[in-house]
């Protein structure tokens, strides 16, 4: 019995993480089996089929846009800006997606001045934290979907992880060509085990990076998903990147990580920084956690929902506000090729 | 069935529900945890400051503090190129003080357009006060060694080039013990 694309087993259900809604009112561009089943929960099956009870194909309903939340629908609204309209969302969208460019940008007179000291000593500080930003803000796009309900800045996370895979390869090519490691450019790229991970994480990005598009998409049908799902690998390398590279300790005078100078070396150690941000990102994603979070907004009780993840989110911030601070000290040394090598 | 699915649904939520509690309770903890950390900032500041041997408002990126080690790292990236460049002027120089007026000439213009370039990126690292003096006197050594090559640089002959050897290299131990003063000072030595 053929399947039909639009309808799951519920034993079969994925772990879906990744929803692709399209712009309302126009016509889905993406396969409407990607929309979380949390979102649509008033059609999950009820009932345990059995094999011989299982309804026709086409019993099956396809899966629904999610609801549009208010905010979602003052975002679709236009204004009237020169002699264009503009739509809330586009300017909305633009202003969180640019600073995404960020890492980049620091670079960028390194670059224009081929200024290799500026790229040998503060690179790695500036594109890979980058990169790591990019990474988390893309994996956050999912849960605050879920979480509130709306959509509207569920582009944002292509766009984030084009600029993380952007800055992952800058910063491999400039550690290739600049590092003073022996044994070549391999040797530069993966001549020690930490960098070996972020060799790695260079390497799965760029398959996922070619197919970040709406064609790529349609060519590989119900692949892309799986393919696109390399991203959680890279997550996991990333722990291992930076286990290798700081340690599990903190720095203790002039050994280990963490710049001691300010005298918060715990906040700087990049592994925990890492690790408190992935909390949240990854409690979130668990299949029973979501299905929690769902059974509660079906019931009125997103107030409980907002409760709970408090502490998560706070804890996320408080982590990411160190990896912005870094990203925006090294960046501004590195654009005024004055790079630090703390 | 039925019923059956439901229960098993019931109890997935509900460990869904647990799961984001207990992970919602250690997040809560490690926020008060590091808020507590937090207020103790000023004392390991200061800890940290006599420990690394930090300079308070020293730092070019705007943090609180200078340490020993970015100062070093400072001092390399001037160091490290200028040596390398010296290095290869004083061999070029040694290659041609015999035979050829003009290229010699060239050598040691160059020498001296790096020695000067050392000074000034030198001048623009700022010390503490105990390393200041040694500091200052590692740019007058290599400001009068700058001097004296220009001077060599305009001989008129071989021979009137050669007669500042002396005198050159002299004043190159001068500025080699300067240096090792500043790199004991500096922790490199």
């Amino acid at each position: 019995m053929a399947r039909s694309p639009l309808g799951r087993w519920a034993d079969e259900r994925q772990p879906a993480d990744d929803y692709y809604p399209t712009s309302y009112g126009r016509q889905n561009a993406y396969p409407p089996d990607d929309y979380p089943d949390e979102l649509v929960p008033e059609q999950r099956p009820t009932v345990d089929y059995q094999p011989e009870q299982r309804p026709a194909d086409d019993d099956y309903q396809p899966k629904q846009k999610p609801a549009k939340s208010r905010v979602d629908e003052w975002m679709e609204v236009d204004f009237k800006f020169g002699g264009s309209r503009i739509k809330r969302k586009a300017v909305a969208l633009i202003l969180l997606g640019a600073p995404a460019i960020a890492p980049l940008f620091f670079m960028l007179p390194a670059l224009v001045t081929l200024n290799s000291n500026t790229f040998a000593t503060s690179v790695d500080d500036t594109l890979g934290t980058g990169a790591e930003i990019c990474l988390f803000l893309c994996l956050l796009v999912t849960p605050l979907a879920m979480i509130t309900g709306q959509h509207w800045f569920v582009p944002l996370r292509r766009w984030y992880g084009i600029m993380m895979a952007c800055s992952a390869i800058g910063d491999a090519t400039a550690a290739g060509i600049t590092d003073d490691f022996a044994g070549g450019v391999f040797g530069r790229l993966a001549g020690h085990v930490f960098e070996l991970m972020g060799f790695m994480m260079v390497l799965l990005v760029i398959p996922v990076l070619i197919t970040s598009n709406a064609w790529a998409q349609r060519k590989l049908g119900r692949y892309w998903k799986r393919l696109q799902q390399i991203t959680y690998v890279i997550w996991g390398l990333l722990a291992a990147h930076l286990v290798l590279l700081e340690g599990l300790g903190v720095q203790s005078g002039e050994n280990g990580s963490g710049f001691a100078g300010d005298g918060d070396p715990v906040f700087h150690q990049r592994f925990y920084q890492y690790s408190v941000c992935s909390l949240f990102l990854l409690t979130l994603r668990l299949p029973p956690v979501k299905r929690w979070i769902a059974a509660q907004q079906k019931e009125g009780r997103n107030w409980l929902v907002y409760l709970t993840i408090t502490p998560l989110f706070a804890l996320f911030v408080f982590g990411f506000a160190f990896i912005i601070t870094e990203e925006i000290f090294k960046g501004l040394d590195s654009f005024t090729e004055n790079p630090s090598a703390e | 069935m039925s019923a059956t699915y439901a229960r098993v649904a019931q109890d997935d939520t509900r460990a869904g529900g647990i799961i984001l509690m207990i992970a919602s309770s250690l997040a809560a903890v490690l926020v008060f945890a590091g808020l507590f950390y937090a207020m103790g900032t000023g004392a390991r500041h200061e800890a940290a400051l006599a420990a690394a041997g930090c300079e308070p408002s020293l730092s070019p990126s705007g943090l609180p503090c200078t340490t020993t080690a970015m100062l070093k790292n400072q001092y390399a990236a001037i160091l490290t190129p200028d040596s390398k460049q010296l290095a290869a002027d004083t061999a070029a120089y040694t290659a041609n003080e015999g035979k050829n007026l003009a290229v010699a000439q060239a050598v040691l213009t160059a020498e001296v357009t790096t020695e000067r370039a050392f000074d000034t990126s030198l001048a623009g690292i700022t010390f503490p006060p105990a390393i200041t003096p040694i500091a200052k006197a590692l740019f007058q050594a290599d400001q009068a060694r700058a001097n004296l090559t220009a001077q060599q640089a305009q001989s008129s002959s071989l021979t009137q080039m050669r007669s500042f050897n002396h005198r050159v290299q002299a004043a190159s131990a001068t500025v080699q013990t300067e240096l090792t003063l500043l790199g004991k000072a500096l922790g490199r030595g």
